[in-house]
């Protein structure tokens, strides 16, 4: 009974927050004068409710799963690892350079080999913070926030010049061989790489609840004096959660250019990028690797249905940033719990009304 | 000559949103209120003052209205964070993701690229030449024509470091800072010592915004602030929260942001990397910061914070 409550209790904490932040998003939306529930109803039809528009948000759906992923390890042991989205981009243009460089490669081969140069390239770029947070204890959230904007600069100076495609009108690298693209399959968007996604996923699954690894994390996330002083090396821990972070996050930006984008553009990552959606997905899941999956998809849906809201309505794509804003603020209280006892009050209303229903 | 000039005027130039945002966020560092929505602050000062700016047609009455908008932002802070209990650190994070979704959403919406109001405000003319000043040699690049809320920056580092030391609101922002039940068992009433220490930051954030984008630029472009909440972070964290020593870190990143800039006209092809001195910067200085204090503080284990 105990646990029942808590499920529930976690199940409030993030209906509340998603839908009062749809509804703050649907007031923004009617003061510049346009329909929310139009806006909102072309949304969810257009990425959920048609075969194909389903696909392509699991399809979009592939490189969040992952970025949540990778902010979720790191959260959940108490580390702030903010370089996500810095080492997607670097490890999805790394990809991307092998990805036109190499040429004459069988598919399989190719693939296999851009993929791990996005991995390997992002826990390049974690293992900075990483070592300098396990044994120098500086703080890992500034050190990886500044590393992502020398990133942006590092891969503008690139694409500008060495890589630039000079056949293209704006700025990009060489679009990546036939051979390193992920196939969509039977015509639909969804490529390969979903099932790559998936498969991290289960991996991160047994990873997080029956392996000694995600149990060390949650020790060391509660409290990691504690877990020192029971013979635990946490500096050592630390680097591994952000070297398995700094992968996935590789990963997804490999991922993502060689099933998406298939060159390195400026806007890549888009706006605010897909570590920072990754961010979103890791609180809206609760940091539980299912919770994760059904979160991405549902923002998958969100990012792919706001493609559609310019056609139908004069609202600009953005306000999925401007909801996705509200619904970080509102995810970071958890408004049903001991404190305010939100929980118990809805319970006993609840109560009340359905045994005045049953003495009718 | 005139190359280290410009390296002087820049400096002082890049220094004056820092010193801001720094002296802004010391107070709610001081009462261990951790806030990371300095760089959501201050892009709401950077947009809300074009924008107002360029509504309302006066430079004073629209930097005035955007302090205003970063105090409600600090208020939304302040209301999560410490009334709600939030996680600081996400709702922050929270705060600086709207403000960028907001900014570009109204910029999509009104369909500009960027908030130009160069019309409205003659940046040549807010620069204020000191008499006698600027005429000496370096003296004038360093502390002449620049614009009024760089000055009031500079003035800003004396007066809170008054404030923190010599007065009543001070002590009681430190007490709370370093043991909220002890302050609370004196009477102190520690919540409302933490909604004023996080919206003088946020107020701050909003001058330091208005700095950057209308008084030097009459410009907003998408994401301008470009991290500088963050750099301000990490100064008053190498600063231990002191404000003249916090104040001197802010100086020393926009030093490095100035020799960036200047030096890069002599790169040649590679300048474009010059940009990301300033950020490396931070993570040295971060680094020897804490190596040095590691090294004080020889004991096993480690605090997460």
């Amino acid at each position: 009974m105990k646990k029942n409550n808590t499920l529930l209790k976690n199940i409030f904490n993030v209906l509340f927050p998603v839908i009062s932040a749809l509804i703050l998003g649907g007031i923004i939306i009617a003061t510049i004068g346009e329909n929310p529930f139009l806006t909102y109803s072309v949304m969810i039809k257009k990425s959920l409710f048609s075969l194909d528009g389903l696909l392509k948000t699991l399809h979009f759906a592939a490189p969040l799963i992952l970025t949540g992923l990778a902010i979720a390890i790191t959260f959940k042991a108490n580390i702030f690892n903010m370089g996500v989205e810095g080492q997607a981009v670097l490890g999805a243009f790394f990809a991307g350079v092998v990805g036109f460089t190499v040429k004459g490669l069988p598919p399989v081969l190719h693939i296999t080999l851009c993929v791990l140069t996005g991995i390997v390239v992002g826990m390049l770029f974690a293992l900075i913070p990483a070592l300098l947070k396990a044994y120098f204890n500086v703080n890992e959230m500034v050190v990886t926030l500044m590393l992502n904007y020398v990133v942006v600069e590092i891969v503008k100076f690139l694409s500008q010049g060495v890589f630039k495609d000079p056949a293209s009108g704006y700025v990009s690298t060489y679009p990546i061989a036939e051979s390193a693209m992920f196939k969509k399959i039977f015509g639909s968007n969804l490529t390969v790489f979903f099932f790559i996604a998936l498969i991290v996923f289960g991996i991160m699954y047994i990873v997080f609840n029956k392996s000694k690894l995600g149990y060390e994390v949650k020790a060391i996330g509660k409290n990691p004096e504690f877990s020192e002083a029971t013979g635990m090396n946490v500096s050592k821990k630390i680097i591994i959660i952000m070297l398995i972070s700094g992968a996935i996050s590789g990963l997804a930006g490999a991922g993502f250019l060689m099933s998406e984008k298939y060159r390195f553009t400026l806007d890549f990552s888009g706006s605010p990028g897909l570590g920072w959606d990754g961010m979103l997905i890791a609180l809206l899941g609760s940091h539980n690797p299912v919770g994760i999956l059904v979160a991405a998809v549902f923002y998958a849906a969100l990012k792919t249905g706001s493609d559609y809201i310019g056609v139908f309505t004069n609202v600009p794509k953005d306000i999925v940033g401007v909801i996705q804003g509200i619904l970080i603020l509102l995810l970071s209280v958890k408004f049903f719990n001991e404190q305010f006892h939100l929980f118990e009050k809805v319970k006993l209303l609840w109560k009340k009304s359905s045994s005045t229903d049953f003495n009718k | 000559m005139s190359l280290l000039n410009n390296i002087l005027y820049d400096m002082v130039y890049h220094s004056a949103p820092l010193i801001l945002a720094v002296l802004g966020g010391l107070f709610a560092h001081k009462a261990n209120v951790l806030n990371i929505g300095l760089e959501g602050m201050m892009l709401m000062g950077a947009f809300s003052s074009t924008l107002f700016v360029l509504i309302t047609g006066n430079l004073w009455l629209g930097i005035l209205i955007s302090v205003l908008c970063t105090l409600i932002l600090g208020l939304i802070f302040s209301f999560f964070g410490i009334t709600m209990k939030s996680n600081f650190i996400i709702t922050g994070f929270g705060i600086n993701i709207f403000v960028a979704a907001l900014s570009s959403f109204v910029l999509k919406y009104m369909a500009m690229a960027n908030i130009n109001v160069s019309s409205i405000v003659n940046t040549a003319g807010l620069k204020i030449n000191i008499p006698i000043i600027k005429d000496i040699p370096i003296l004038n690049s360093l502390l002449s024509g620049h614009t009024a809320i760089t000055y009031l920056s500079i003035i800003l580092i004396a007066v809170v470091t008054v404030i923190m030391y010599n007065t009543k609101f001070g002590v009681y922002v430190r007490v709370v800072g370093e043991n909220e039940e002890a302050a609370k068992s004196v009477g102190i009433n520690s919540a409302a010592i933490k909604y004023i220490a996080v919206l003088i930051g946020a107020a701050l954030c909003g001058l330091a915004g208005a700095n950057l984008a209308v008084e030097r630029m009459a410009l907003f472009t998408n994401n301008m602030t470009a991290g500088r909440g963050f750099i301000a972070i990490a100064a008053i964290y190498c600063g231990q929260a002191k404000p003249i020593k916090s104040a001197m870190y802010a100086i020393l990143f926009g030093l490095a942001k100035s020799l960036a800039i200047n030096l890069a006209l002599f790169a040649g092809p590679v300048s474009g990397l010059f940009e990301i001195v300033p950020y490396l910067m931070i993570v040295i200085v971060l680094f020897a910061v804490s190596a040095i204090e590691k090294r004080r503080t020889n004991i096993r284990g480690f605090k997460l914070e």
